[in-house]
């Protein structure tokens, strides 16, 4: 590469950069997303999985936090971040190690592990060749496949290493935009096994035909899922739907049929900043009256 | 520091890219260009392929007759001794290749229109020519999608698809697409440097009538970008490079739509084949030729 390439890129960086920071100064992290003094910190481990039966052919890589408190002899509790690459970094949008490690520690949330797996990719075979994206595919489309591929294939291998709850009491899942859409459809699938859900700016729009779920809501018996909804007044309008509007249809519609559920509407556009911001929040809320989180202000 | 750059660059513009990115059939609409009428007269037309110079060459099936449509729209009779020819394609070697379904034979045709078995007794219904001399070829009878290698190695490469129909590659001739016209799926399979064929996946979801559980789809192109358009009964479905539905053009005529290809001088037209007519529409994109 030369340099004046190079050059380029950074002036493209810095560009991209700037205008994000001088527009984001509304949502801005609280000391539950920083580090603070004395608190124990989990630790954080990368992994590879490349023998899904499910989505075959697929790599991706995940990574999980133990939290500081984990005690092998006690199941923890699990929570899923889709897209997880973004949520593990600690200046990523939501800095998950860091509230967690927060909030563990005051009690306010039960020991948790997190998970945090990316969407996969189909390498091309032959040198040259265009990966095959499956980020659509997986977090998009309505089914179980996802889940199936959560339950069956990636947590029981984890539930190697570690000692994990069996109770979907305990468990938890997370993501934006398609990868909301993905945590809700999960459990929305199996309520048997997730009863958490966190939606950030949630594709509930006819990408992969999501866009059902506010009618579906309304006329299928009420499911044990409680449910945090995230959205921004500027996010996407756009051929796959309303982003503002799908929304505020799922909310309607979970209020309708009597769900336990929270709906926050921000002024962001399709961003994790105002989610990323709130969730220590979220987090509390949504762990609120597990058995194991003492301190709950909530 | 290169590296690390480029990291950088990576995890700042990815999640955008990742989240926002979308491809609406309104990046490749042009205002005021709709389907214009190429030739008529035809029973059952279909397909179309592109030669080198962007001129197109369509099939009338029950009239075993290939012609030709010239960069100055005029149409003239390739060959009248297609038994049957279905899908046709330009290969490396700027021959026309075609599926004789009369004949039950992959077929080259020579430049006075002849043709001569490269293949025989196969069930096939459309077929995509590799710039390598991989051909792949579709099985409708029996659910199966066929290699047939350069050295003219006949192997079963996929199986068990209901109706597979139309077969096209993406643009870097690397990853294979197949419709299949009685269900909803284009299934996609990463080709292999032996031609085998791995990992097929329900790629992408085509729209279907209301009621129904059958796309109707048939004959595929890709553009430069690595759009897929399939014919369908409900229109040219357009999926963007993550398998999702851009859109939908409008069929040229309420008949059946049986395939599409991009051609022209520029490659920018989208020609279409339907009944008895053959159409064509000018796009905001080109089209990519295997023939490379």
């Amino acid at each position: 590469m030369t340099r004046i390439r190079i050059d380029l890129m950074v002036a493209v960086l810095l560009l991209g950069l700037a205008g994000p920071l001088l527009a984001q100064n509304k949502y801005e992290y609280g000391p539950d997303s920083k580090r603070q003094d004395g608190v124990p910190r989990g630790n954080i481990s990368q992994h590879r999985w490349e023998d899904s039966k499910i989505f075959p052919g697929t790599q991706r890589d995940y990574w999980i936090y133990v939290p500081a408190q984990y005690d092998k002899a006690k199941p923890a509790n699990v929570m899923i971040f889709n897209d997880g690459g973004g949520y593990v970094r600690e200046n990523g949008h939501s800095r998950v190690p860091v509230v967690f490690d927060n909030l563990i520690h005051q009690g306010k949330m039960p020991v948790t592990v997190g998970i945090f797996i990316n969407p996969g990719v189909i390498p091309a075979e032959q040198s040259g060749g265009t990966p095959r994206r499956n980020r659509s595919f997986e977090y998009d489309s309505l089914g179980d496949q996802y889940a199936r591929f959560l339950i069956d294939e990636l947590l029981p291998d984890i539930g190697k290493r570690y000692n994990l709850t069996e109770s979907a009491e305990g468990r938890a899942i997370c993501g934006l935009s398609s990868g909301g859409i993905c945590a809700f459809t999960a459990a929305w699938e199996r309520p048997d096994y997730f009863s958490k859900v966190v939606s950030y700016i949630g594709s509930f729009t006819n990408i992969r035909g999501g866009h059902v779920y506010p009618a579906i809501i309304r006329k299928a018996e009420k499911k044990p899922i409680r449910v945090f909804l995230q959205e921004g007044s500027s996010d996407l309008d756009n051929l796959f739907g309303n982003w503002p509007l799908a929304n505020q249809q799922m909310a309607a519609a979970l209020n309708y049929a009597g769900y336990d559920y929270q709906f926050v509407m921000g002024t962001e556009g399709h961003s994790g900043r105002h989610g990323g911001t709130i969730l220590p929040e979220i987090l509390e809320w949504l762990w609120r009256d597990h058995p194991d989180t003492p301190n709950s202000s909530k | 520091m290169k590296k690390s750059l480029l990291l950088l660059l990576f995890l700042y513009f990815a999640p955008a890219q990742l989240l926002a990115q979308d491809l609406p059939i309104s990046q490749i609409i042009l205002e005021g260009e709709g389907w214009e009428l190429v030739s008529q007269g035809h029973q059952f037309t279909e397909g179309p392929a592109v030669n080198k110079n962007g001129e197109i060459y369509f099939t009338d099936v029950p009239s075993s007759e290939i012609f030709k449509v010239g960069l100055d729209g005029k149409v003239s009779l390739f060959s009248d001794q297609a038994n049957r020819t279905a899908g046709l394609i330009f290969g490396a070697d700027e021959k026309l290749y075609g599926t004789s379904i009369g004949g039950k034979e992959i077929v080259q045709f020579d430049d006075e229109g002849k043709p001569t078995a490269i293949a025989k007794g196969v069930n096939c219904n459309d077929l995509v020519v590799l710039a390598d001399g991989n051909v792949f070829f579709t099985d409708h009878v029996n659910g199966k999608i066929w290699n047939l290698s350069p050295e003219r190695k006949l192997t079963e490469v996929a199986s068990g698809i209901t109706f597979p129909n139309g077969i096209i590659a993406w643009p870097d001739q690397k990853q294979l697409v197949v419709s299949d016209m009685k269900g909803e799926h284009l299934w996609n399979f990463v080709i292999a440097s032996d031609g085998s064929l791995k990992h097929q996946q329900p790629y992408s979801t085509m729209q279907t009538p209301v009621s129904s559980t059958e796309s109707g789809a048939d004959g595929m192109t890709v553009d430069k970008i690595g759009r897929v358009y399939v014919c369908t009964t409900l229109g040219v479905q357009v999926f963007d490079t993550q398998g999702r539905l851009s859109g939908i053009l409008s069929k040229p005529q309420r008949a059946f739509l049986s395939n599409v290809t991009f051609g022209g001088a520029d490659m920018d037209y989208l020609y279409a084949t339907s009944a008895d007519k053959v159409y064509r529409r000018k796009l905001k994109t080109t089209g990519v030729r295997f023939a490379k």
